[in-house]
């Protein structure tokens, strides 16, 4: 089956302001693509209205992947079905602990409609040896399973934990949104480090960034780039090294004279 | 159809057909005047005016209390003839009365004024079950001691009295428990517990209020706290239609410390309240306390604290914060936070308090993982109560209060 993420027409209010205004994109499986863009684009909404957030209000367009229209999917749906979003800000949540977390997290991919969740759930010491090898890939240490889930995290402990999620549930399309920020150089190569251990052609990624930095580790196949709520350029990875030199002020002002 | 209790109903009783039931049980005269004139009391006050409790479907007068004591389960008991060899007496309390009666006479009402409302005196008046812990000087007891008190289906009152006595430096963990079957009728029960902790003693008390669905739990519990005496509380209420706890802390002595935390899941219609006043009188007292509550469906839960910092206490340091979580538009809850400031010395004293539906970007986070809506909201609900799960020292118990807690988040 086809694994692309196909975004068609995609309108998306924040209260009563349009902030997505049509934005067309495909992320084909097995290639990164990265979309840059200023602050204020609309770059993390596009984020969290792919992984299904209630304060985004879709209001035109859809989003096709693995042959459903997933807006019609609740968040939890549309993890099981394989997309997965790493969060710029995770979400702390006290008192459970990142083990607790990851195994229901788990177990839910692995639940079978009319099945006992007894007979699908990971067994504990498949589950131990599977965090344990996660951990020790990502240079975590051995505690880091019994904090609490985001509570006290340093930046570079939330993005690892971001990253020790999507290696456990293996997902085919991975939506990072800026993932680099709070980031010091050694976490964003653990991340990234990460990240390419996954990816195959099996698996798409969509990597928003504010800075060509992450992608000199995570490296696109394209790139696009978002102004006011759309995609106002698209090329490879010379798009983005081009950005890096010289800004924003060019890509506006060619969108003003296209508008 | 045969009496359920060999006592009358509350209606028919009088102090002097108390006195006599206490005299035949060879009770020590000082206890018989003492439940004498807490009865006097009683029958003569009205009901306590309880602005957030309501009471109006309580009919007391009908009720038949025990007549001795027939819900105390003492549950450590293997662990009890090692402690004895040092000094250590735990027995119910009415066992006690005839080893110890000086001790007990010099010691019970003493935190927990029985005069101080109509249900405080029935209580003093009416007691049977409970426990007696006494901890001589320097003894540690390792092992958590456990009482459950029991109401059986039945049985229509129980009124538990607890009197713990730590001597100077003496450690000890207790916990006690309230659980009945769920099908019983309208009930009541009336716990006291009192609790003296001598100088550089600690304890860590757990409390633990799991009845079943229609029983009236109207208790009171007061400890003091001497110099650098340590207090370690964990409360928990789930169970019942009504609570009404009084809970008095006096941290008399200097450098004494409590730290509490309390956790409440109120359900259906249950009105669970918790009102406690916190005294700090010595110098360099500090307290902690954190309150969690949970409501849902119809229930009403309230947290009433009162920290008085006297003029006497100098460089206290004072923390209470409440945190409550609606699971339903309909639930209630109400925090009462007062903090009355009788000194110029004070270290620090603050109170935090927030109340709110389930926070809605947790919900999202977990969801976007896979989770339903319904199990993120049962983890985030297990997340919030897990300090106070974890500060239980009984596993077996922490299993059942989390087996309570899940139950009741539907």
């Amino acid at each position: 089956m086809n694994n692309d993420l196909v975004i068609q027409n995609l309108r998306v209010n924040v209260g009563d302001k349009e902030i997505l205004k049509g934005v067309n994109l495909t992320v084909q499986q097995g290639t990164i693509h990265a979309i840059m863009g200023p602050n204020g684009s609309g770059k993390s909404t596009l984020s969290y209205t792919l992984a299904g957030h209630p304060g985004y209000k879709v209001t035109a367009g859809e989003v096709w992947f693995k042959g459903q229209n997933i807006l019609t999917l609740e968040a939890n749906e549309r993890s099981k079905l394989g997309l997965f979003l790493a969060f710029q800000h995770p979400v702390a949540v006290p008192g459970v602990s990142v083990a607790n977390f990851l195994r229901a997290a788990l177990n839910a991919h692995r639940a079978v409609p009319g099945k006992d969740p007894k007979e699908t759930s990971i067994p504990i010491a498949e589950f131990r040896k599977l965090l344990k090898s996660g951990m020790l890939f990502l240079e975590m240490d051995d505690k880091f399973a019994r904090r609490y889930l985001n509570e006290g995290f340093s930046g570079g402990e939330k993005k690892r934990l971001e990253t020790l999620q999507m290696m456990l549930l293996k997902p085919g399309m991975i939506i990072m949104d800026e993932t680099d920020s709070g980031l010091d150089i050694d976490a964003l190569k653990i991340v990234s480090k990460g990240v390419n251990h996954l990816l195959n052609p099996e698996i798409g990624a969509l990597v928003i960034t504010h800075y060509q930095r992450l992608l000199d580790y995570i490296k696109p196949n394209f790139v696009s780039v978002m102004m006011e709520g759309q995609i106002v350029q698209a090329g490879g990875p010379e798009l983005a090294l081009k950005l890096e030199e010289k800004g924003y002020d060019w890509v506006r002002e060619e969108f003003a004279h296209a508008s | 159809m045969p009496a359920k209790s060999e006592l009358l109903p509350l209606a028919a009783l009088t102090s002097s057909y108390l006195a006599e039931q206490a005299t035949k049980a060879n009770e020590p005269p000082w206890l018989v005047a003492q439940r004498a004139t807490a009865w006097d009391f009683f029958a003569q006050t009205l009901p306590p005016f309880w602005q957030r409790t309501d009471l109006s479907k309580l009919h007391p007068e009908t009720i038949c209390p025990p007549a001795k004591a027939q819900g105390t389960l003492i549950q450590s008991s293997e662990a009890l003839a090692a402690l004895e060899a040092k000094g250590v007496v735990f027995t119910t309390l009415a066992a006690a009365l005839q080893t110890h009666s000086d001790l007990i006479q010099e010691k019970l009402g003493k935190a927990a004024n029985p005069l101080k409302n109509k249900f405080s005196a029935l209580r003093m008046a009416l007691w049977q079950d409970g426990i007696f812990l006494y901890v001589p000087k320097n003894v540690e007891i390792n092992l958590p001691l456990h009482v459950n008190y029991t109401l059986k289906e039945s049985d229509q009152a129980i009124f538990p009295y607890s009197l713990l006595i730590l001597e100077p430096n003496a450690r000890a963990t207790f916990v006690e428990d309230f659980s009945s079957s769920a099908s019983e009728d309208l009930a009541l029960a009336g716990p006291t517990t009192e609790i003296f902790m001598g100088a550089g003693s600690e304890l860590r008390f757990a409390s633990i209020q799991q009845w079943g669905p229609k029983i009236y739990h109207l208790g009171a519990q007061a400890i003091v706290l001497e110099r650098d005496a340590r207090f370690e509380l964990t409360s928990v209420a789930l169970g019942g239609t009504v609570q009404h706890l009084e809970a008095e802390i006096a941290l008399q002595g200097a450098g004494s410390q409590v730290n509490w935390l309390g956790a409440t899941f109120a359900s259906a219609d249950q009105q669970l309240l918790t009102e406690s006043l916190l005294q700090h009188k010595g110098i360099n007292t500090s307290s902690f306390i954190s309150f969690k509550t949970v409501v849902t469906e119809q229930s009403y839960s309230v947290f009433d604290g009162t920290i008085k910092i006297e003029q006497d206490s100098k460089n206290t340091i004072s923390r209470l914060e409440e945190k409550a979580i609606h699971l339903s538009p309909d639930s209630r809850s109400d925090s009462i936070p007062g903090l009355r400031i009788d000194t110029n010395n004070l270290e620090r004293a603050g109170h935090a308090s927030t109340c709110g539906y389930i926070d809605e970007e947790q919900l999202f986070y977990l969801q976007s993982r896979g989770l339903s809506k319904n199990e993120a909201i049962h983890m985030i609900i297990m997340g919030f109560f897990e300090p106070v799960l974890q500060a239980i020292p009984l596993e077996e118990l922490r299993a059942t209060v989390a087996n309570t807690i899940e139950s009741k988040i539907l």
